[in-house]
């Protein structure tokens, strides 16, 4: 190597290992940089964990200089205070990272949580009280619901609301001229608006997730109905709430079969598709939350955007006014006295009502103090904001109880099977209700606290040393000389793979939470997992996923292979740009895959898929609102990216045939069907087995496009046993159930291997 | 027979360059609009005013620039690493002869098809434990141990390709081990390392599970981590997003499509290779 070169690796392995937050400092304005807000030096460091959009690196220019001007001044202010920030990606993504930060003791000082968030980290004391640096008198000016939601019984307060929001019902006032206040009004006139107008009357969530459950709690609540008793304990499901929640269901039902909504609203699992309904014209009314004006607002035309006006949330009886209030909130994880003050100060400073006025203007959110209504013009005046801050009087939060987000999934499944028809709404609902008594009761029992003294715990990482130090002792007994060159890589390998699978194993025998540190050894994870009723449907859904991945990726696999092939031997030109646009396909994170075929597939007008269909005459597909549909689009995502590996792969075997045999069938005449027939097929045999048994174990492992698509939606209709780990570990926070599943696909995946193995083995004696 | 016309064939190409481009089209299209385009009607590929302007404002003005250094920093360094604790096993297990050779090359091969995801639980508990959650350096050793058996399995398919008479040549003249491997496999191990350097630098750039899970300052994102921030529970900036993504692309599809054949070879080697 020439001096000139090694002095250009050192200089760039010099720049690789530099730090990235130096880069991060602009030059400008030192104190708030995109990681950091305060002096460099100062002596106190603590971190934050905030949401983009609520930050100064939002998207929005103007949420971003607010933010930038408000941290500024802290920061001046505090000269001995530094921050360190990091916005975090979004909801359940967000709270997965939260949880695992919380079972290791990693927790930032201050984060903002969704509100009903809470209970998960009050059960590990994880959550500190504010109310030691935060005033009676400032507490006061906040909206009760806000201060009593995150009440303890002692009065202690866990959290600063942050600009809060609430459920209404949007409408066209040139199609619906007055808004209906019952259901039985709505769907006559959504449908009737469906029949005439060829659009859709009236959209709502009901996707997996939680905004499907929230926006229609309000209708449960108008009813007098309860989800949980004065304790916290589950009551839903029991009369007289029961009943209230099956009308609930059945309402949903009814908007479909009456003509009211079409069923594409089982695919709506985020607000976005229901303002993008609006704002492409597809619908007169839907049911969504007073954020999404600023959505509407710079989407449509001035004149558009007079036609649409708010009204309560329809109810089962007329005149009653319900609805919900949601919202982020500033909570501290601070253990440390000083910095669980210098987080209070921080969180009041940035919610005090000068700076809560600009930014729930801005954010179009609604502000949780009192005083911002009187202090700021705008919410006086505005005539959407007036109404918004009425309702919001009345309004009710979700209950902060530990069981809330399991009434939730479990509720998120009953919509699904109620609105698809799958089962009647009373089944929906007594379904949801046996499982959210099964994980009350278990929650009842507690978690156990974390054995004193456990062996088994060290058994993993022992089996790992010892298996691996026998290994080499035995190659060490040999030919010494050998160790050196093959001990780091082996080392490094089963340290991160050998030991997780032990490790995992024994998880799978305990009853261990993805937050909580307590655990005790019991087959309930295992069973949990035999038992659940989904179990076989997710199976079946499983096969079929890899069924038709596997097969449809093999032949498309195989004749794109042949095809390139065949052009390459004849020299046709762009046959690198297709192999290039079919690998390019393949290249592309997995979730991004996801995203990208939720928005190519959106079920309204504004869908490319569908626009695309009705310009060659076929009707609106519902690609991800039927279970059936669904499942074929997730196929259809991934067959996308995965063919490229097939093609790959058999293309390498084609390449091998030898050039005498082609020579041969061209003497012979051969026609196209028959060269395939009789001499590529053969000699592609063994190559083909291969390519099976390794496309099945990546497909099986495969939910990383499932996850943004579908989310495993409609119901359950696409939740193959990968998502069922993954949604276990990080949505129910279960790890020793998580454990249990991935223990048995860890096992299937090493039969498939041993397989695989022997295949290649095979191939390559021949 | 040379002579027959191409169209049909050159038809079927452009259908499948279509099937597979048409959808990323389609992001690049959301890339161009304004916020309130995305959602027009009709939908049109190229809305009024179509411009470029999202590019500046994701480059300018958010953190993408720096998610996409670290993704470059986590990438080399994983690669470097790999290849670092790779090579001299791949090359014992392809030159040496010994009683345990076959059931390392059998464990390798088997390691490399069990997906990490099914162990991201147990190995965010082990980066714990080493007081490695949060750094580069975490990520850069859980990748390069996931990876090794890969590239391990691939390479030793290479130096199984080299001639024996070369290392017989050089043996008889009394050079040692090291001497072999450095002056006679080394140099001709050019085009396998490079297949195998991309395949992985490709690997690690768009991984997502365990970035996600293991880094928790946005210091220190990557760039499939950093699109994710986009999403917020109330509004995706769709426009933002695909700028964003194709941004995040443009580096792997280029590397691809420049070094497609080396990447071809890699992937090849490491299913097919025993």
């Amino acid at each position: 190597m020439s001096l000139a070169l090694r002095l250009a690796a050192g200089l760039a392995c010099g720049w690789l290992l530099a730090s990235p937050t130096a880069r991060a400092a602009s030059p400008g304005d030192d104190l708030v940089t995109p990681v950091r807000i305060g002096r460099p030096d100062a002596p106190l460091v603590i971190s934050m964990w905030a949401q983009q959009e609520y930050s100064h690196l939002a998207a929005r220019e103007d949420m971003a200089a607010t933010f930038h001007g408000i941290f500024r001044e802290w920061a001046l202010a505090h000269p001995d205070i530094r921050i360190d920030i990091s916005v975090m990606p979004a909801l359940e993504l967000h709270k997965a990272k939260l949880t695992m930060a919380a079972a290791n003791d990693r927790l930032p000082d201050v984060a903002s949580i969704d509100s009903f968030w809470v209970p998960l980290f009050q059960a590990g004391k994880h959550i500190q009280p504010l109310d030691p640096y935060w005033s009676k008198e400032d507490r006061d000016d906040f909206l009760p619901f806000t201060i009593n939601t995150l009440s303890d019984p002692e009065g202690h307060v866990y959290g600063m609301w942050h600009g809060t929001d609430c459920r209404v019902l949007y409408y066209r006032k040139d199609l619906v001229p007055k808004p209906p206040q019952t259901w039985d009004e709505l769907i006559e006139i959504a449908s009737r608006i469906s029949r005439e107008k060829k659009i859709s009357g009236y959209v709502f969530n009901a996707g997996r997730w939680e905004g499907a459950v929230f926006d229609h709690l309000p209708m449960f609540w108008g009813q007098g109905g309860e989800l949980v008793d004065e304790g916290g304990a589950p009551i839903f499901g029991l009369p007289p709430h029961r009943e209230k929640m099956i009308r609930v269901l059945q309402f949903m039902r009814d908007t479909i079969t009456k003509g009211a909504s079409p069923s594409s609203v089982l695919a709506n699992n985020d607000y976005q598709q229901l303002s993008s309904a609006a704002i492409s014209g597809d619908t007169a009314m839907f049911l969504g939350g007073s954020w999404q004006l600023r959505d509407l607002e710079p989407s449509l035309s001035k004149e558009q955007f007079a036609l649409w006006d708010v009204a309560p949330i329809p109810q089962r009886e007329k005149g009653v006014v319900s609805t919900g209030a949601g919202g982020w909130i500033w909570v501290s994880f601070a253990k440390d006295p000083l910095k669980l003050k210098a987080a209070a100060e921080l969180i009041q400073f940035i919610e005090s009502s000068k700076n809560v006025g600009v930014i729930s203007q801005h954010a179009h959110q609604l502000p949780a103090r009192k005083s911002v209504y009187q202090q700021f013009p705008f919410f006086r005046e505005d005539p959407f904001h007036v109404r918004f801050g009425e309702w919001l009087a009345g309004a009710r939060a979700r209950p902060a109880v530990l069981i809330y987000p399991t009434i939730s999934e479990q509720l998120q499944l009953a919509i699904g099977y109620a609105v698809s028809g799958d089962k009647t709404p009373e089944q929906a609902v007594d379904g949801a209700w046996a499982e959210v008594l099964r994980v009350a009761e278990r929650q009842k029992a507690g978690a156990a606290p974390p054995p004193a003294f456990d062996p088994l715990m060290f058994a993993p990482a022992a089996l790992t040393v010892l298996l691996l130090g026998f290994g080499l002792l035995a190659v060490w007994r040999e030919n010494r000389a050998l160790v050196a060159w093959l001990a780091p890589a082996l080392a490094l390998a089963t340290a991160f793979l050998l030991y997780p699978m032990l490790e995992l194993i024994r998880l799978s025998a305990t009853d261990a939470t993805t937050e909580g540190a307590g655990y005790s050894y019991t087959p309930a994870s295992l069973q949990s997992v035999a038992t659940d009723p989904g179990l076989p449907g997710m199976l079946l859904v499983t096969l079929l996923f890899v069924t038709a991945s596997v097969v449809l990726q093999l032949f498309i696999g195989l004749g794109l292979a042949v095809l390139i092939d065949a052009a390459r031997r004849r020299g046709t030109w762009g046959t690198m740009f297709a192999r290039a646009a079919v690998v390019s396909a393949w290249v592309i994170p997995g979730v991004l895959i996801g995203v990208l075929w939720r928005i190519l597939l959106m079920e309204n007008r504004a869908g490319i898929a569908n626009y695309t269909g009705s310009m060659f005459g076929l009707p609106a597909l519902p690609y991800l609102s039927s279970g059936s549909f669904a499942l074929a689009s997730v196929v259809v995502a991934n067959v996308w990216r995965g063919s490229a590996f097939s093609m790959i792969l058999q293309f390498a075997g084609l390449m091998r045939i030898p050039k005498e045999l082609h020579e041969a069938a061209d003497l012979e005449g051969l026609t196209r069907f028959q060269r395939l027939r009789w001499l590529i097929l053969p000699q592609l045999k063994p190559i083909l087995a291969l390519n099976l048994v390794l496309i099945t174990i990546s497909t099986l492992n495969t939910f990383d496009l499932i996850l943004p698509l579908t989310g495993g939606g409609p119901a359950r209709q696409t939740e193959v046993i990968a998502l069922y780990m993954y949604r276990s570990a990080f949505f129910s926070l279960e790890a020793g159930r998580s454990a249990a599943i991935a223990t048995v696909m860890l096992a299937v995946n090493l039969v498939l291997a041993l397989v695989a193995v022997r295949a290649m083995r095979r191939q390559a004696a021949s | 027979m040379k002579k027959r016309t191409d169209r049909p064939m050159q038809l079927a190409l452009l259908l499948v360059a279509a099937a597979f481009l048409l959808p990323q089209l389609w992001l690049f299209s959301l890339s161009t609009k304004t916020k309130a385009q995305v959602y027009e009607y009709p939908p049109r590929l190229i809305s009024e005013n179509a411009s470029l302007r999202n590019y500046a404002t994701v480059l300018d003005k958010t953190q993408i620039p720096f998610y996409l250094w670290n993704s470059a920093r986590v990438a080399v360094l994983a690669t470097a690493l790999t290849l670092l604790l790779g090579i001299p096993a791949a090359y014992v297990l392809s030159r040496e002869r010994f009683k345990r050779r076959d059931g390392i090359v059998f464990l390798f091969l088997a390691a490399q098809m069990v997906s990490p995801l099914i162990l991201l639980v147990p190995i965010y508990g082990l980066v714990a434990k080493l007081h490695l959650l949060d750094t580069h350096a975490g990520l850069v050793l859980v990748y390069a141990a996931i990876q090794i058996p890969f590239t391990v399995v691939v390479l030793k398919s290479f130096f199984d390709g080299l001639p024996t008479s070369l290392f017989e040549a050089a043996r008889l003249d009394g050079c040692s081990r090291f001497s072999i491997f450095r002056l006679v496999a080394l140099p001709l191990l050019g085009p396998g390392l490079a297949s195998v350097a991309i395949f992985n630098l490709a690997a690690y750039w768009s991984e997502f599970c365990l970035a996600l899970v293991l880094l928790d300052s946005q210091a220190r994102f990557t760039i499939p981590v950093g699109l994710f921030s986009f999403q917020s529970g109330y509004e995706t900036e769709w426009h933002l997003v695909a700028a964003a993504s194709f941004i995040g692309l443009l580096p792997v599809l280029l590397a691809f499509i420049m070094l497609q054949r080396f990447f071809v070879a890699g992937l090849t080697a490491g299913a097919t290779k025993g």
